[in-house]
């Protein structure tokens, strides 16, 4: 059988909310209106983050040389970190016409020889997959001679987008390592946190909190982790999805092949952590688990409402506009509300159901939800009198015509706003943003024309 | 000159400095007034390409794709993806031209974008431009041979004024901008292709826009072979002036391989006094080559005393190795991503085609990178000095106006430089 996924399965995922209200019937992507990463891009995020593990890209330059150290993903492996290298075998057109397979042999011999990792993903791309590079018998080869795991992950960037690529990612990984190693010993509260990869150490922001609880993370895909671990992940009582919604095919799949429930949380904001704790504590079901995270929880937010009392006093009264999309569109809204701001509007366009629902909840009936933010957003600062606008880079011409201040969103976090110590560095930048002057003053008109 | 490996031996590349074509190709259209780049591949390569140079230049950068997908990869010659983009680009924003290159997964099937382009009804350039194949450097040439081949009309007679300026790619938008200026102080009109000067030079605008936001406009292009000039910079742009030449016999061409340290400055100023009977530049510029002398002899202690690692495309390498060489550095090891018949020329003991495990493999031979963002880690962990260079430079602002060139900018270079070795010799004391 081949170890490719079906894509279509993968695509008609029965976990998916949206899945079962109608059918997508046309998941391709519109020529020239299309924006947002491809399958590679997303399998490269949920498996890199293995820092024991050596990441080999089969394919040109494009697909490496534009995404190797972009993601800052915390480790804690004490070896070579293999999250922040670059391995490709950058394919010429020699290798086009008269195939790749000998190149990415040698170039697999070449890795295992020269930096012994624990083992080796190897990515396939556009080009590769298209020229029918047999990746399978390569991999499994390898895999043969040095006794070390060797796994192909098959996402060439034309199968879909990034979402279908991390669960390609995940299936990559229940295919070829989970389940394959058994763990030296368990307990009743071993989790796997999947689609958590400790971006900026967001994933430290917390654990510390769960070992304290007692609950061991026996293994994650794939913030700081380990390969030897996920081979044992086939054990955990719970996997812990956090806010990735493209890996619950890879939750369901092993609900239903080692009965291990799922839950789905996340960590951002005092709310989402608390809850997210508990949630956890539930799921595994103990009571008296399930008191000391109330007491924990009960600790942490008096912790953190105490070290937050200087900033509420600087946002008590501020209004905020968010433009952002998917979860954020209520994740942030809701860290927002902790930090002490009002949310004026959230923009939906570009969330599920789902989301907007929970975003109607956070910001209750006065709140606007914007379905089309590009227009609504300025007309909103006006109308409630915003101090902040929260959105990506195209939104800051919007600030300074309205001479409010501004955060970007989706620029890269050189620090965590993960867990509850998140929220304060999160606090920390936009109290910044709010006395920086240099949205006003970008703004003054020049001598000549006046 | 030192001894020169042309080819790399290993099956793989392991930390790579090597961009690929169709990201040189992005850029070079993006130099373009009122562009829109459309890149014909998968939706990954654009998206990943674009986050690339939005963190480079802190700027919104246009581009689209095709979105080739798996199906369409096998159904389709490329007529329905591009066509589809430029109906869907069309709708939303009027582009004064479609700047169209491929990436390796349409050259692997087999499009013909060449007849696919006489069926759209828009100004579209086309340039085949694999990532297979090449590199930065030659896909933002081959981008630009494209731009004069398919756009400018041809001429006869010339116009002694006008002086066409053809920088590389790894001339950071200020440092098109200077060159421009010295040149027009000669009297010159000056049109630079491509001419990120004045697009990517990184100017607060009126919104965002949603095209290239400068550069030489359609029109420009179109009128190019009626100067009297052509200036090539850069070994990789000495084809363009020659498709230039093609368009009228009469431009005659003047190349410099790079314009970074005295020599090569006075050499261009030389032959501008040469083509313009003029005695004298400007005497801003007598002015910064005597700073530049100074330059020169205040940082020849700390330069001199210290082994470089230079990791950068072929044209800017041969720039940087020779700046240094001027004032005493040493470089003991030159890395480029591709071959290139400058490394020939590059001053350095150690050229070689490769990546930044092969400098790893040679750390103890240099004490101080020039180089890109990658750098940073190995500089870090080698405990080496490091000057950030080149693409992409993701953790520093203001890299669109770093200006190494000609009299001026190799001032600053030095100091920067020497300064960077001093403070490295002070941690490793310390």
């Amino acid at each position: 059988m081949s170890s490719k996924p079906k894509i279509k399965d993968l695509l008609d995922e029965s976990s998916c909310e949206h899945n079962k209200v109608k059918k997508v019937a046309c998941n391709a992507p519109t020529p020239g209106a299309t924006t947002g990463g491809c399958a590679f891009e997303g399998a490269q995020i949920s498996l890199f983050p293995y820092a024991d593990a050596a990441h080999l890209v089969h394919g040109p330059m494009t697909c490496i040389a534009s995404s190797w150290e972009t993601r800052a993903t915390r480790t804690r492996w004490n070896g070579r970190d293999f999250t922040q290298m670059g391995f490709t075998t950058d394919i010429s057109l020699n290798d086009v016409v008269f195939s790749g397979e000998e190149k990415l042999t040698s170039a697999i011999d070449y890795i295992l020889q020269h930096y012994a990792p624990e083992a080796v993903f190897v990515y396939s791309t556009c080009v590769t997959a298209l020229i029918g590079d047999d990746l399978d018998l390569i991999c499994k080869q390898a895999m043969g001679k040095y006794g070390v795991p060797v796994i192909p992950v098959h996402a060439p960037g034309f199968v879909g987008g990034k979402n279908l690529g991390s669960r390609l990612g995940g299936e990559a990984a229940l295919r070829h390592l989970i389940g394959s190693k058994e763990p030296e010993r368990t307990t009743p509260f071993d989790i796997n946190l999947i689609g958590e990869y400790n971006v900026t150490g967001d994933m430290w922001q917390y654990s510390h909190l769960l070992d304290e609880l007692g609950i061991r993370v026996l293994s994650t895909l794939s913030g700081d982790g380990r390969v030897a671990d996920i081979r044992t992940a086939h054990r955990a009582r719970l996997n812990v999805i956090v806010c990735a919604k493209s890996l619950i095919s890879l939750t369901r799949k092993m609900e239903d092949q080692y009965g291990i429930p799922s839950v789905s949380l996340s960590f951002y904001g005092k709310r989402d952590t608390s809850n997210g704790l508990l949630s956890i504590a539930e799921a595994l079901g103990d009571e008296q688990l399930i008191e000391r995270t109330k007491r924990l929880i009960a600790r942490e937010e008096k912790k953190l409402e105490e070290k937050l009392e200087p900033y509420r006093k600087v946002f008590a009264g501020k209004k905020t506009v968010l433009n952002t999309g998917g979860n954020k569109s209520w994740s942030i809204a809701s860290a927002l509300q902790d930090l002490g701001f009002e949310v004026v509007g959230t923009a939906v366009k570009k969330a599920t159901e789902d989301d907007r629902e929970k975003a109607r909840q956070y910001l209750g009936e006065g709140g606007v939800l914007m379905m089309n933010p590009g227009a609504e957003q300025a007309q909103l600062i006006d109308e409630r009198g915003a101090h902040l606008l929260l959105a990506g880079g195209r939104s800051l011409y919007t600030a300074i015509k309205k001479g409010i201040a501004f955060a970007d969103v989706n620029q890269e976090k050189k620090k965590s706003y993960g867990g509850y110590d998140g929220l304060l560095n999160m606090a920390e930048d936009l109290k910044n943003a709010l006395e920086n002057p240099v949205f006003k003053l970008v703004a003054r008109r020049a001598p000549w024309e006046k | 000159m030192g001894e020169v490996t042309h080819k790399s031996s290993k099956p793989l590349q392991v930390n790579p400095i090597k961009l690929s074509q169709p990201m040189g190709a992005t850029l070079a259209f993006l130099g373009v007034d009122g562009c829109m780049p459309l890149m014909h591949g998968g939706q990954g390569c654009t998206s990943l390409t674009k986050v690339y140079y939005t963190r480079h230049f802190s700027e919104p950068i246009a581009i689209q794709t095709s979105a080739v997908t798996d199906a369409i990869a096998v159904l389709d010659g490329g007529d329905y993806s591009i066509v589809e983009s430029v109906k869907n680009i069309t709708r939303k924003v009027s582009p004064s031209l479609i700047g169209l290159y491929t990436t390796g997964l349409p050259e692997t099937k087999g499009d013909d974008i060449r007849a696919v382009a006489t069926k759209v009804d828009y100004p579209l350039v086309y340039a085949n431009t694999p990532d297979y194949e090449g590199g930065l450097e030659s896909g933002w040439a081959a981008t630009c041979k494209a731009l004069i081949d398919q756009l400018v009309e041809p001429a006869e007679k010339v116009n002694d004024n006008k002086l066409v300026l053809l920088p590389n790619v790894s001339l950071q938008p200020i440092e098109v901008e200077k060159i421009k200026d010295l040149i027009e102080g000669f009297g010159f009109n000056v049109l630079a292709l491509p001419d990120l000067s004045t697009s990517l030079d990184g100017h607060l605008g009126e919104k965002q826009a949603s095209l290239s936001s400068g550069g030489i406009s359609v029109d420009e292009i179109r009128g190019l072979a009626d100067a009297g000039l052509v200036v090539s910079v850069g070994d990789s742009m000495q084809a363009c002036a020659v498709a230039l030449q093609k368009k009228n016999p009469h431009i005659r061409h003047q190349h410099f391989s790079h314009l970074q340290g005295l020599e090569a400055s006075d050499e261009l100023i030389e032959i501008l006094l040469a083509e313009t009977g003029f005695t004298r530049p400007h005497p801003g510029v007598i002015r910064w080559r005597k700073r530049l002398q100074d330059a020169m002899l205040d940082s020849h202690f700390s330069l001199g005393q210290t082994r470089f690692l230079v990791a950068a495309e072929p044209d800017q390498l041969a720039g940087i190795c020779q700046s240094l060489y001027e004032a005493g550095g040493k470089v003991t090891v030159a890395i480029s991503p591709v071959d290139s018949p400058q490394l020939n020329k590059v001053r350095a003991e150690k050229v070689l085609v490769g990546d930044l495990e092969d400098a790893e493999r040679l750390a103890d031979d240099f004490d101080l990178v020039v180089g890109n963002f990658h750098c940073e880690a190995l500089a870090h962990r080698l405990h080496k000095g490091l000057v950030l260079r080149g693409f992409p430079i993701w953790e520093q602002v203001g890299n669109q106006l770093k200006n190494d060139l000609l009299y001026e900018g190799g001032a600053y270079f030095l100091f920067e430089c020497a300064n960077a070795a001093t403070l490295m010799r002070e941690h490793q004391a310390s």
